[in-house]
């Protein structure tokens, strides 16, 4: 019993972990209705950022403090998330989906080649930015990286849901999230809203990799969070911020749930398989997922 | 207050529908474009509220000026900046946001919240219904409560111009009817300046003070209220009202007679 609810507990860190990831994705969508396929790319490159502004820094002489660090590893990040979707993205608004897909599909291939060119196929340290070990309490163990990474992802979604339902920013951002023309007619800028989104959706992103690799291994391998992360986010509902780290949730618990009874059975492939024949269940049953929005049809 | 002087569109760089249009817009006036589908109507709106470009259209001659600034061709946030506030066609509410989010959103540039919040109580004195509904997702509104909704949108953004489209399609007579007074009270209440497109003319005409036909994206006929009433060709094609009893059946009329009545 000890044993089920410790995974259920690790479960459950794991899951809010791809939740923050799954944010990502819907931050963007709702924006601009552009799945961006290159998001775990986008989290390794904002890691490799971070990375060098950290431990690569002080290889080449320059010891930063690390609140330094860290504001430059945000302002390289915006400006990375501003060059996407300023370079690729905005001249593709208004074009075909599967021209936006296939733009996408090129991001992610340029985005690893950049990374492999600027910082070589390798693996390294990630820098250590949240304490390691474990907190106790009673027979339960909690990783600390995780749950600092839990906390936030719980604290970010009210936040962000609150500023996109209440603030005057955020509900220009729902009105795009809504449909272009209207908010164009109601005097919202489309084109800053989708900057907006592409910006905060990056530096999330390199939050999501400092509480995923803080201490670990950083390499290339890292982006594939991207692809375990959409469908957490394609179950949640591709517009709901809350629906994200829900999602997360019940991917990662089922995903530990596997790992340990299943995995022994089945040469570790049921661990990598489950996820996504959750997803596919459940959008059988809710095609926009468990709180997207659904389409609204009057008759 | 804003005036069109010569103002062509064309859309995709080939389709010209607005041909030398000249259209002025008084202010505290309610001004109505009347004319058939594909007359250009909102095709001029749009020009005025600079969303021509999302349907890939542009003013490629004349100028639109508001206040004396020029218009012509600018950012539709900039000119939703100037108070011209457009309400499309067909009921655009933000389907999956609340009633209150709705409105809210049609306040999202103005930071002095008390007046915001004194405002969304004028508006929920225009429209009783609304109040009761702040919390229902507006795409299950019924069309009526949509279109209430709309104009309570419109009127947060504390509009100096407001441009309706059709905000009677799809409603039945009576609301048709309720809907016009209510725009007419709230342009008598607040001092609002109203352009107002329509096909219902005989509502439409009934209530403004100036008025402009349309057909195949030219201006062919404009006057007053009492001159358009008084307009023979206006009384048989838009109101169906006939002077004597032994006019000509609408149906007897030769096709192109009809036609070169607009176009003399």
């Amino acid at each position: 019993m000890i044993e089920l609810i410790q995974i259920l507990i690790e479960g459950t860190l794991v899951g809010l972990v791809y939740g923050l990831v799954a944010i990502c994705f819907v931050v963007v969508y709702r924006a601009s209705k552009i799945i961006n396929l290159a998001q775990g790319e986008v989290l390794m490159f904002g890691a490799f950022l971070l990375w060098t502004f950290t431990a690569g820094a002080r290889a080449a002489g320059y010891d930063l403090p690390l609140p330094v660090a860290l504001i430059l590893t945000g302002i390289a990040c915006v400006i990375f998330g501003m060059v996407m979707e300023r370079a690729i993205f905005r001249p593709l608004i208004g074009q075909p989906a599967f021209t936006i897909f296939m733009a996408g599909v090129a991001l992610l291939i340029l985005v690893h080649g950049l990374a492999q060119l600027l910082w070589g196929a390798r693996t390294r340290g990630a820098p250590v930015i949240l304490p390691e070990g474990a907190l106790s309490f009673g027979p339960f163990l909690f990783n600390t990286r995780l749950l600092i990474g839990a906390v936030f992802t719980v604290a970010l979604t009210f936040a962000l849901h609150a500023f996109f339902t209440r603030s005057r920013f955020g509900l220009r951002l729902a009105a795009v999230a809504e449909d272009h023309t209207i908010a164009l007619s109601l005097g919202v800028s489309v084109r800053q809203a989708i900057a907006v989104a592409w910006v905060l959706s990056t530096l999330l992103a390199t939050v999501a990799a400092v509480v995923l690799l803080s201490g670990s291994i950083l390499s290339l391998e890292v982006a594939h969070i991207g692809f375990k992360a959409l469908p957490v986010a394609l179950l949640g509902g591709m517009e709901s911020i809350r629906g994200a780290p829900l999602a997360g949730v019940i991917i990662g618990v089922l995903e530990a749930l596997a790992i340990t009874y299943l995995d022994p059975m089945t040469n570790g492939a049921a661990s990598g398989v489950l996820p996504y024949a959750a997803m596919i269940a459940v959008l059988l049953i809710r095609p926009y997922g468990l709180f997207g929005w659904r389409k609204i049809e009057r008759l | 207050m804003l005036s069109l002087s010569n103002v062509d569109v064309i859309y995709g760089g080939v389709i010209q529908v607005l041909r030398s249009a000249n259209i002025e817009v008084r202010e505290g006036q309610m001004t109505v474009l009347l004319g058939a589908n594909g007359a250009g109507k909102s095709t001029t709106l749009k020009a005025i509220s600079g969303l021509l470009h999302a349907d890939h259209g542009t003013v490629t001659a004349g100028r639109i000026t508001f206040d004396g600034v020029d218009i012509t061709n600018a950012d539709p946030a900039g000119i939703f900046g100037l108070g011209v506030v457009q309400v499309l066609e067909g009921r655009r509410v933000l389907e999956h946001l609340t009633v209150l989010q709705n409105l809210m959103v049609g306040a999202h540039r103005r930071r002095d919240r008390a007046a915001v919040r004194a405002d969304l109580d004028k508006v929920f004195g225009y429209f009783p219904a609304l109040s009761g509904l702040v919390n229902r997702t507006a795409g299950y509104l019924s069309g009526g409560e949509m279109q209430m909704l709309l104009l309570g949108r419109a009127l947060m953004a504390r509009p100096r111009l407001l441009i309706l489209d059709e905000p009677s399609m799809g409603l039945a007579p009576i609301l048709t009817q309720k809907v016009f007074e209510t725009i007419a009270r709230i342009k008598r209440e607040e001092g609002l300046t109203v352009l107002l497109v329509e096909q219902n003319a005989r509502a439409a005409i009934n209530q403004c003070d100036y008025g402009y036909v349309m057909e195949g994206g030219r201006i062919v006929l404009h006057g007053t209220r009492a001159e358009l009433e008084g307009n023979q060709d206006v009384q048989e094609f838009y109101l169906g009202l006939s002077g004597d009893a032994d006019r000509p059946s609408f149906r007897e009329v030769k096709h192109y007679r009809r036609r070169k009545r607009w176009l003399g």
